[in-house]
């Protein structure tokens, strides 16, 4: 075999490993969301909307408890993390900018964005559970509103930063005072990647379950009582899944399929809200 | 309708009927071109932006192949072939008609391995054999005595015309009928440009060469063949004197005049 | 004014991501003042974790974490670079941004499912295979690689797009093959910000909690072999924070969490600072 020819050889294998990964991914991937699908929507009824929790083996038990107390933690921390996380990115795209307190900022927010959820339960459990003495929703948002703001933060810098200097310098020239060019000119034409951020943020949040584990713990029963335990899906579905109890499994497993068709939803609407924005 | 100059030497390559159509476009970018190419001698292409020299160059070795879904018709004949048909062996035919791109591309390895690259591609090991091929085409792109106390240094270490000249060292190393030039000295200050430019005129002893460039009077400086192109069709063809003081048609006259591009 | 009353908030909000991250850090600090000074280094060399006797030596966990952490590695890597050449190179248009899509909507799925999904689906293929409960390191690492490899594959491709078309063309021109560009042209380019999206996604493995929670068992012990069952650092946190119940045992598991959050925390840096400085200049 000429040396060409082992090339080509080596080429052929080479590229076939690749491809071969790539199915094993795709194969995964179909794999799960399979499973999910089934499972998810064989268990799904309309009893999941309508009930809250029960002991298991109780004929009228469902998700209301969970899908509320998800809403209203994410909603929460929503509440406190977006305005934070936009003012934040503002801050480093039009203020700080190339300083190096900008760029110490969002190396540390970039870091945050890996770093272990559960850690930031861990912190919020001890300066906020600890002192109030209970379990709370607050406490719960607070851990959500923490992983959210790295994120948003970093989507509003980046989307802030596309829009043109000269866009802002013709604010600027018409006499525009600086927080009025954010206000309308910047701010506008990043609108759509914004949103996306925020979008994509809820999205992870909306998924956590290690955060909340213990700060906003959980509740078999609905509440909205904010100062209190509060159940969430991702910790209801976990406590679920890990019982020995089959009717607590298939609330599980419908509990999984609701959050991810969530979650899924978000993420491709934030990409299509993206799209149509760059169309522009 | 086009003036192409009848060449009486011999051709290296010969482009008939030649239509070329980027993947999703409505309209071909090169409308049935018709041209030959001489044989150890440079052809210049020059043209207006989007003019399509620069399509028709990488065609010659097949680069459009790289992205999928262009399509093309006509013959590019080269060693007695049409060098468009499928069973081309891609491979084969990069080793003889060669390419320099418009910004240095010296690859993240050592000026040494950088130039024997394609020496063992094909498969040449033997440390001797690789040192003197090495060797040969440093020097004959005039820049061994620049480098030979570092070959074994990262090759992004050389200045941009030293490396440009490198990658022209990498090119005919292994040793090419034909050397495509696409706008090589776009990227360099006036200096090393006269120093490719120098090296190119004295490479095609050797090579046949042709050359795409934006700068007329490069082309006016270093080529012995000029093809005009204006959207996407080969306006004119003429020995490079002929057709810088007396062009036959008209849009090349207003071209060199500075009428448009 | 109303300028600077702005320019205030964004500044405060800004640099609240500073204060949170150092609160976090002396607070955890702090909280495992207690169990620093009864246990010392034995917190982190002794194999002994007993609530009951109010001994915590954290070994097991740490081991757990490291070994789950480093075969979740071993499997997803190779895999991971595989799946990011094919979406950089291989694959078509239609065919990229179908697989691109899939591999960020994995991403996207929450981790308690891939949890859910180990637990039902894949313990039982190994206790099969394997025998024994199928719950443990093994399962553990498996689970975990998959769950790393979406993100891996997808900053990896990152990485490796941004070598310049015109020197993979460069190594095409010279007669080279597919693989060839990417052995030689594209890896070299692009080394730093390949290694560096690996190193991140260890970060993102060691921290990982759900995924491995339902798998791995949650027993104190150092394994015998892999199919056994043992704990991490994440896992024991999560499933025994809520039981403590004395200021030891607290003090103890802020310290896990302490532990934890220094070593994703220097795994993290160290790809960012190191490998992936190179990417985002270029």
């Amino acid at each position: 075999m000429t040396a060409v020819q082992k090339r080509i050889l080596i080429n052929r294998i080479a590229l076939g490993f690749s491809t071969l990964s790539a199915l094993i991914a795709l194969a995964f991937l179909f794999w799960i969301l399979g499973v999910l699908v089934m499972k998810g929507m064989s268990a799904l009824n309309w009893s999941i909307f309508i009930y809250e929790g029960a002991p298991p083996g109780y004929d009228q038990s469902g998700l209301k408890h969970a899908l509320v107390g998800q809403l209203i933690l994410v909603s929460l921390a929503t509440f406190i993390g977006v305005p934070l996380g936009i003012l934040a990115g503002t801050y480093l795209s039009e203020y700080g900018k190339n300083s190096k307190l900008a760029h110490t900022i969002r190396d540390i927010s970039d870091i945050m964005m890996s770093a272990p959820s559960i850690v930031i339960g861990a912190f919020v459990y001890a300066v906020i559970v600890m002192p109030m003495g209970h379990f709370s929703a607050y406490a719960g948002a607070i851990a959500l509103a923490i992983i959210m703001i790295p994120i948003i933060l970093r989507t509003t810098d980046d989307m802030l930063q596309l829009v043109p200097g000269t866009l802002r310098e013709a604010a600027f020239a018409l006499g525009a005072p600086k927080y009025k060019v954010i206000k309308d000119v910047v701010y506008r034409g990043a609108k759509a990647g914004i949103l996306t951020g925020v979008l994509l943020g809820i999205a992870r949040v909306g998924g956590e379950t290690a955060p909340l584990l213990f700060t906003s713990f959980n509740d078999n029963f609905f509440t909205t009582d904010l100062n209190s335990a509060m159940p969430s899906l991702t910790v209801t579905m976990f406590n679920y899944a890990i019982s020995p109890y089959e009717d607590w499994q298939q609330l599980g497993w419908a509990a999984a399929f609701i959050l991810s068709m969530f979650i899924l939803g978000l993420n491709i609407l934030g990409r299509v809200i993206l799209f149509a924005g760059k169309g522009k | 309708m086009a003036s192409i100059i009848d060449i009486k030497e011999e051709c290296a390559l010969q482009v008939r009927d030649f239509e070329f159509t980027y993947k999703g476009a409505g309209v071909p970018s090169l409308k049935k071109i018709t041209m030959p190419i001489a044989k150890n001698s440079i052809t210049a292409l020059i043209g207006p932006s989007g003019c399509g020299k620069t399509t028709l160059l990488r065609s010659f070795n097949r680069m459009h192949d790289l992205y999928p879904g262009n399509t093309y018709a006509g013959e590019i004949e080269f060693e007695g072939r049409n060098i468009l048909t499928p069973k081309e062996d891609l491979i084969h035919l990069r080793t003889k008609i060669g390419m320099i791109f418009q910004k240095p591309t010296a690859f993240p390895m050592s000026i040494f391995d950088n130039v024997a690259y394609g020496l063992r591609l094909q498969g040449m090991k033997n440390k001797t054999e690789l040192n003197d091929r090495v060797e040969k085409a440093l020097k004959d792109a005039a820049i061994w005595k620049e480098v030979s106390d570092r070959l074994k240094n990262d090759a992004n270490g050389l200045s941009g015309g030293q490396q440009q000249r490198l990658c022209i060292a990498r090119a005919i190393a292994v040793e090419p009928e034909v050397l495509l030039f696409d706008e090589p000295t776009s990227a360099l200050d006036p200096i090393s440009t006269q120093g490719i430019e120098r090296l190119v005129i004295e490479l095609k002893e050797r090579v046949s060469i042709i050359i795409v460039t934006h700068n007329m009077q490069q082309a006016a400086r270093v080529s012995d063949y000029t093809g005009f192109m204006y959207l996407g069709e080969l306006i004119e063809l003429g020995h490079t004197e002929e057709l810088f003081v007396t062009p036959k048609e008209k849009l090349t006259q207003e071209y060199i005049t500075g009428k448009f591009g | 004014m109303i300028d600077k009353i702005f320019f205030n908030f964004t500044r405060f909000s800004a640099l609240l991501i500073l204060v949170i991250v150092a609160w976090i850090f002396v607070v955890l600090f702090n909280h495992s003042l207690e169990a620093m000074h009864t246990f010392g280094l034995d917190f982190i060399t002794k194999d002994e974790w007993a609530p009951n006797l109010n001994k915590f030596g954290a070994y097991a966990a740490i081991l757990g974490s490291i070994i789950s952490t480093t075969l979740a590695m071993l499997l997803a890597v190779p895999i991971a670079i595989g799946v990011a050449i094919f979406l950089s190179e291989i694959a078509h248009d239609k065919i990229k941004s179908f697989f691109g899509i899939s591999v960020e909507l994995l991403a996207a799925i929450p981790s308690v499912i891939y949890g859910m999904w180990g637990l039902f689906y894949f313990v039982p293929i190994i206790r099969d295979i394997f025998g024994g409960m199928g719950i443990g390191l093994l399962a553990a690492g498996i689970v975990l690689a998959i769950m790393i490899l979406p993100f891996m594959a997808a900053v990896t491709r990152d990485a490796m797009n941004t070598t310049p078309d015109i020197l993979k063309e460069s190594a095409y021109a010279l007669g080279g093959t597919q693989w060839d560009v990417i052995k030689d042209v594209i890896i070299p380019y692009a080394k730093a910000g390949i290694i560096g999206s690996l190193i991140l996604a260890l970060g993102r493995a060691i921290g990982e909690t759900m995924a491995v929670t339902f798998v791995m068992g949650n027993v104190h012990k150092v394994p015998g072999s892999i199919l056994d069952p043992t704990t991490s650092i994440p896992v024991t946190l999560a499933n025994e924070f809520t039981e403590a119940d004395s200021s030891l045992y607290f003090s103890s598991l802020f310290g896990l969490a302490l532990t934890l959050l220094v070593m994703s925390f220097v795994v993290i840096a160290v790809a960012k600072f190191y490998f992936l400085r190179k990417a985002r200049r270029a």
